[in-house]
């Protein structure tokens, strides 16, 4: 730069040498020091103060560990994550095996299917579940007619255990698919032409390359157990930390600063489980070692393997879609008591919510459309800025967004409250608290992580060498940026944008604190109203079913467009 | 490493990709102990034909008879054969030694057999000294050496080479081929080599399969195959050539252009000659076909003239010795054939 | 797309404040069921003003006005629980208006409908009672339980369910109920008895009728209208008043610094006025209206609180006792009962069990042996006069109380003495029941 000539001028600016990119890269710091750190620290504070004095103190922590009861919710909610991983890993394993490995006519429709259990909110789930499995539920109705005993499938930690591995496991199976179908397939044919073969080849070679994949969905799974509360409350389960901290946090009138204590430490066990997992897999992205090309080699299945196959899956299937077929008899169902299936059906219950409910569906789709539009656009810079990049700090945006897996809904819920509440928006829309538009933040804060992780992924195949041919050819950063490395993303951007719809949709732990109105309602707010009433059971249940609906369709089209996406740029560059 | 060497046999092989046939009528005969090239372009089925004898890929129709044994319908991993691969498939979750002791651990050895065997392994390719490093670790090289060793470990019975030279630069890929025959050499082991460079093939192997289309077109040693090619595609795939077309009188063949030339092994269904570049000489007088050089590449020991003639252009290669100019392009040249040995194509 | 149009509306009524005046916001607990008859009934009595609500239960409710208390964007509360009322009084956050309405009596079942200071006003009645589910009874083969006493009885063990009374107001007051009925000491220790029956302590108040309702328990400790509606929705099942019970109105209440005062008082009106009262009798909603003339519209059977044969032990509530020992009592149930439900369990179980072997060999070591595991089960960590000792009860209050209070520890520190004594005589009651069963 000739500083000479145009010096003085310069001088006088406020930031002289700020690229594009930093200027983005501080913008997107300041929106998460706005909207995660600075809510989340107000709430945990808290955690430091002495009740009565209001003084800095550690002996809350100290109370904590001394606290018979609390050392036990730390244990069960450990085991409880634990397990969790468990039992997902049972039901996405088979999956994404089959899926993977063999020629197989469902794969399409399984691996979609295996999806939906993550677009309903868990708390729909877990009162499906009950009708279904629980002590008096569909299922152990008929042993007890019939054979005379019960299954204490949902009792206790048990119900806790079953309900999360159902919801959580498509992280599993996502990640662990996406691992399975990038290992080289001579990777696997080297250890066949050595002898080895069948479950110990895959136990022995297949699965650790699979590791990473894994890891990263295991580790969703455990931080999001641990971390959720709506599922162990609606089951009445409550020696675990989460339920504990909601409970002590929204209790009337009690100032007990344990609730925050266990905030605090779910947000630092949080990160440091995600930390742990990071560690580990750190130099172990196999995929990037690995020449040649090809993924698993499919194999055939014979007749017997095949009806093996499909019995798998569908005994997996009817487990994992069981919340939803609950949902589906509750939604049509007249009145369902102590009784296999409901009395009679009706379409009623749709009928209701479509005369007076349809605000929720528009409201939604807006909620989640924009905070994963806001997702994927943060994503995409933040992937950009980390991975293209040699600013400073740049690492910081994406622990600092990552970090927002670790901070449990209600807590940000209740710090939007304490930070935004006495703050007045201009142009008559009231108190910043209370006005919708904060919901969407909230709802893009929580799920930017998973947009970040899927726009990184995209950024890392778009070879650095044809952005630099762009750039040879004259075109500049921005329009390289624009022209080449967006478009080439577009498959993990969509991917991005429809987990993060997905799964902002069905959100409530956030929401439940922020919605000032009811007329400002999302629809898992709008269920989880209908389901506190006798006469809104059939009616939630059906708001449930649209809700299923509509995020199962979205994501049917996004998948459409990314699959076309991906043959198209495959068949490019499969040529050799 | 006792191993008795064993001959592989293939009868009447097909294979196709749903209804994409990509071998046919494959006959094949591998001596116990020798050294045999699959060579062929990209997409001939060299890989495939590999791949089918490891029992990868679709089940193929035929026998494939390793010592009397048909293994056509077995699974990779009853058929004792030994696979380098391409990209070598080193497991990069384990460390070298572990990534050598695995056929052997799959074999239920004992540990305290399978650690001096490990190790033999290594010392053989020279990377004992690496035994505890993980393959991200190594360099190509030694990646290739460790997939070797891998291989070896189990004592297999036949070796399977798919390409094993094509992942490394200019100079190794000289060393590692020259080690690869020496230790092919000292272990004895019946071992097919699929390569898609001729000189590769030619340097190592013993005999050679020529393949194209998914059909074999040639087999022998690779100076029979360079001297006597059997068709068209053989002439052309191995080395350069001059294929003119023509007629054959009983005692001369008669190109397109007119020219008249002597052959040894007159064939009366004769349509074509294969003329190799260095059997023709160049003059600037004398008697000899006319022609005009069109261009002139240096290529060190020798030097290629692009020559213009009745017959079209032709290919001819000189001995380049310091001090003799060379003839410029526009030059009018006079052209001996050396037809004698030349080979007829009937295809 | 109508939220973009909304907030082109909104900037437009910018220029007449007005507009916003008539809206009214009301934060209430109550569900859909009830406050959407309402909406219409008073938006069709009064067309240009509009009722916002914000459905938040009880608890969540105060949190939230406490928390937004800097600049207050709510009217109106408006649920069930006195006690949060209270709460709400204490903290200045309900302000005293003039509110007109005729025909609604002083008192109700021993308890004050309205707030003496005229902060809050009962519109609506609850009783507290059992809901049964009769398919489940049927199935199981057990009798009806008519009274509080009923539940602790062996034969309903793993059969009844109640919500935390830490996480339900009405349940709160159902808990309150027995304690000043029966007496701090027996209060508690019918609680304990019973508790060793649930097979559930739900955190909401509605996973009680839920669970009635789907047959997953059999019986329910609920507050009247859950049982009224869900049989009105359709459900199989039953209420009854067991004799013990308090009739406690349901509240409204305008906030401190309401942004619509006028509107915000026009709704406490028109809750309160004959036509707001009839509103109270639609099938879904089914709570007893506090106005006695609107009985006469009432269906057959409709349980009438002003009515001579009502729940004749209805006890005088002691508003002042209550709120004074509110979060105490919330914390010793969880702590006892809620949290350490397995341990009570076991304990209640073997008792029972000693108990019907007891009764038929006669044996009298074991008798002995059983009273004392009684003992153990049904004793409590502090008494009631600790209970209502400021220098207990403020170590569970916020911490604006009194700062002169010398308190007697943290709350996490008196918690834990009372869990590791829950946890000892449990397991001790059950050992020695246990031994009694071996005598046998």
């Amino acid at each position: 730069m000739p500083a000479i000539t145009d010096s003085p001028r310069r001088r006088l600016t406020l930031f002289p040498n700020l690229s594009g990119a930093a200027v983005a890269g501080i913008a997107i710091a300041i929106f998460l020091m706005a909207f995660l750190i600075l809510p989340v620290a107000q709430v945990l504070y808290v955690a430091f103060l002495d009740a009565r004095t209001g003084a800095f103190t550690f002996q809350n922590f100290q109370d904590f560990f001394n606290t018979t009861l609390f050392r036990e919710s730390f244990v069960n909610s450990f085991y409880v994550s634990a397990m969790s991983v468990v039992v997902a890993t049972m039901i996405a394993l088979p999956l994404a095996y089959i899926t993977t490995r063999f020629n197989f006519a469902g794969t399409a429709a399984i691996q979609a299917l295996g999806i939906i259990p993550l677009i309903m909110p868990p708390f729909v789930g877990a009162v499906a579940m009950s009708l279904l499995f629980g002590r008096n539920g569909s299922v152990n109705l008929l042993l007890n007619q019939y054979f005379g005993f019960r299954i204490p499938f949902m009792e206790g930690l048990n119900g806790v255990i079953l309900v999360q591995s159902i919801h959580y496991f498509p992280f599993i199976l996502i990640n662990l698919s996406a691992s399975l179908r990038n290992i080289d397939r001579s990777m696997e044919e080297a250890a066949q032409n050595l002898g080895s073969h069948g479950m110990r080849m895959f136990r022995r070679i297949v699965f650790p390359l699979a590791m990473p994949g894994y890891l990263a969905g295991a580790a969703l799974v455990f931080i999001k157990v641990f971390d959720d509360l709506g599922t162990p409350l609606l089951l009445n389960v409550n020696n675990m930390l989460a339920p504990q901290a909601y409970l002590r946090i929204t209790g009337v009138g009690i100032n007990d600063p344990m609730g925050y204590v266990i905030s605090f430490i779910l947000v630092v066990f949080s990160v440091f489980s995600l930390w742990a997992s990071f560690l580990f897999m750190r130099g172990k992205d196999y995929a990037t070692v690995q020449k040649g090309g090809g993924g698993l080699s499919r194999r055939d299945l014979n007749t017997r393997e095949k009806w093996l196959a499909w019995a798998t899956i569908l005994l997996i299937l009817a487990l994992v879609l069981s919340p939803h077929i609950g949902l589906l008899l509750l939604a049509f169902g007249t009145i369902w008591s102590f009784s296999p299936l409901p009395d009679g059906f009706t379409v009623q219950h749709f009928g209701t919510i479509f005369t007076q409910s349809t605000q929720y569906v528009w409201n939604t789709i807006i909620y989640a459309g924009t905070a994963a539009l806001i997702d994927v656009v943060l994503g995409c810079a933040i992937a950009y800025i980390v991975i293209r990049t040699g600013l400073t700090g740049r690492k910081w945006l994406d622990y600092m967004a990552t970090a927002a897996l670790a901070v449990p809904g209600v807590v940000l819920g209740i710090g939007y409250l304490r930070m935004f509440h006495g703050i007045q928006l201009p142009f008559g829309l009231g108190q910043m608290s209370s006005f919708w538009g904060i919901i969407i933040i909230a709802l893009a804060v929580r799920r930017l992580p998973y947009a970040l992780r899927a726009c990184m992924a995209a950024l890392q195949q778009v070879s650095l060498s044809l952005e630099e041919a762009a750039e040879s050819l004259g075109a500049s950063r921005t329009s390289t940026i624009r022209r080449i490395v967006v478009p080439l993303m577009t498959g993990g951007i969509l991917a991005g944008f429809v987990t993060s719809f997905a799964t902002a949709a069905v959100e409530l732990s956030a929401t439940i604190m922020l919605v000032g109105r009811s007329s400002d309602a999302p629809l898992a707010y709008g269920i989880y109203l209908y389901m506190q009433s006798p006469a809104g059971r059939g009616p939630g249940a059906a708001l449930g079913i649209l809700a299923v609906v509509i995020v199962a369709l979205g994501t049917y089209l996004s998948q459409r467009i990314i699959e076309r996406e991906r043959s198209r740029q495959s068949t490019i560059s499969d040529q050799h | 490493m006792t191993q008795s060497k064993v001959g592989i046999r293939i009868e009447d092989l097909h294979l196709s990709f749903g209804d994409t046939k990509v071998l046919e009528g494959i006959q094949l005969v591998i001596e116990p102990g020798e050294f045999f090239a699959f060579l062929g372009p990209s997409g001939s089925g060299k890989s495939t034909l590999l791949r089918a004898i490891a029992g990868f890929g679709p089940t193929p129709r035929g026998r494939i008879l390793i010592g009397d044994r048909d293994v056509a319908t077995l699974p990779p991993w009853k058929r004792n054969v030994g696979m380098v691969f391409q990209s070598y498939a080193l497991w990069p979750h384990m460390s070298v030694r572990r990534n050598v002791a695995f056929g052997l651990e799959e074999r239920r050895m004992p540990a305290s057999k399978i650690a001096p065997k490990v190790e033999a392994a290594l010392e053989t390719v020279g990377l004992l000294h690496l035994a505890d490093r993980m393959p991200g670790q190594l360099s190509g090289g030694q990646q290739q050496r460790v997939a070797l060793a891998r291989t070896i470990a189990i004592e297999p019975q036949v070796l399977l080479l798919d390409e094993p030279l094509s992942n490394l630069d200019a100079a190794l890929r000289v060393q590692m081929r020259r080690e690869l025959l020496s230790l092919q050499r000292k272990l004895g082991l019946t071992t097919i080599f699929v390569t898609h460079d001729q000189e590769e093939a030619n340097t190592t192997s013993d005999r050679m399969a020529v393949l194209d289309k998914g059909v074999i077109q040639q087999i022998g040693t690779p100076q029979q195959l360079y001297d006597y090619p059997a068709n068209t595609f053989v002439a052309g795939f191995l080395g350069t050539a001059n294929v003119l077309d023509g007629t054959h009188d009983g005692t001369h063949f008669i190109t397109r252009g007119g020219q008249r030339l002597a052959v040894a092994n007159p064939s009366a269904n004769a349509k074509r000659i294969v003329l190799r570049p260095q059997n023709i000489r160049v003059s600037g007088s004398g008697e000899g076909v006319p022609g005009k050089i069109s261009h002139r590449e240096f290529l060190g020991s020798q030097i290629r003239y692009l020559i213009d003639t009745p017959d079209g252009q032709l290919i001819v290669d000189t001995l380049h010795a310091t001090g003799h100019p060379p003839f410029d392009a526009g030059a009018e040249v006079k052209l001996t054939i050396d037809s004698q040995s030349a080979a007829l194509l009937e295809d | 797309m109508h939220k973009i149009l909304k907030l082109s509306a909104t900037a437009l009524m910018m220029t007449s404040a007005a507009a916003f005046a008539d809206t009214v916001t009301v934060v209430t607990s109550f569900s859909k069921d009830l406050t959407d008859p309402f909406k219409a009934a008073f938006e069709a009595a009064n067309p240009d003003t509009t009722l916002e609500v914000v459905n938040r239960n009880t608890n969540a409710a105060v949190s939230y006005l406490q928390e937004t208390r800097g600049s207050n964007t709510t009217d109106i509360m408006w649920a069930s629980a006195p006690d949060a009322f209270e709460v709400l009084k204490e903290q200045g956050l309900l302000a005293k208006v003039d509110v007109q309405y005729e025909g609604i009596p002083d008192m109700i079942g021993g308890y004050p409908v309205h707030d003496a200071d005229g902060t809050y006003f009962g519109f609506a009645a609850s009783g507290y009672g059992i809901m049964y589910n009769t398919r489940y009874v049927e199935a199981n083969e057990l009798p009806i339980a008519e009274e509080w006493e009923d539940l602790k009885r062996a034969e309903y063990n793993g059969h009844v369910a109640m919500s935390s009374p830490s996480r339900s107001g009405t349940t709160h007051l159902t808990v309150e109920t027995v304690l000043q009925g029966e007496g701090w000491d027996d209060g508690w220790a019918t609680w304990k008895w019973i508790s060793g029956n649930m097979n559930t302590v739900t955190e909401r108040s509605f996973g009680v009728p839920d669970a009635v309702n789907s047959g997953a328990t059999g019986f329910g400790i609920v507050i009247d209208f859950f049982g009224l509606s869900s049989k009105a929705s359709g459900f199989p099942v039953e209420l009854v008043y067991p004799s013990v019970t308090a009739i406690v109105p349901a509240n409204i209440g305008i906030i401190e610094n309401a942004p619509n005062q006028d509107g915000a008082k026009r709704f406490v009106e028109f809750v309160l006025s004959p036509e707001g009262q009839k509103v109270l009798l639609e099938p879904a909603i089914m709570r007893l209206p506090v106005n006695p003339d609107a009985y006469a519209d009432a269906p057959e059977g409709f349980p009438n609180p002003f009515s001579e044969d009502f729940a004749p032990g209805a006890i005088e509530f002691d508003v002042e006792k209550s709120g004074m020992r509110y979060e105490l009592v919330n914390s010793l149930f969880d702590v006892l009962v809620t949290y350490r439900l397995d341990d009570l369990r076991a304990a209640v179980s073997a008792v029972q069990r000693a108990e019907a072997a007891q009764a038929e060999s006669g044996n009298e070591e074991a008798a002995a042996l059983i009273a004392e595991a009684r003992a153990l089960i049904e004793a409590m960590p502090i008494s009631e006069e600790q209970a209502l000792d400021p220098s207990y009860t403020q170590a569970f209050t916020v911490s604006r109380a009194d700062p002169a209070t010398e308190v007697v520890g943290r709350q996490a520190e008196i918690e834990q003495e009372w869990d590791r004594f829950a946890v000892e005589n449990y397991a001790k009651a059950r050992q020695l029941a246990e031994q009694a069963i071996a005598l046998n």
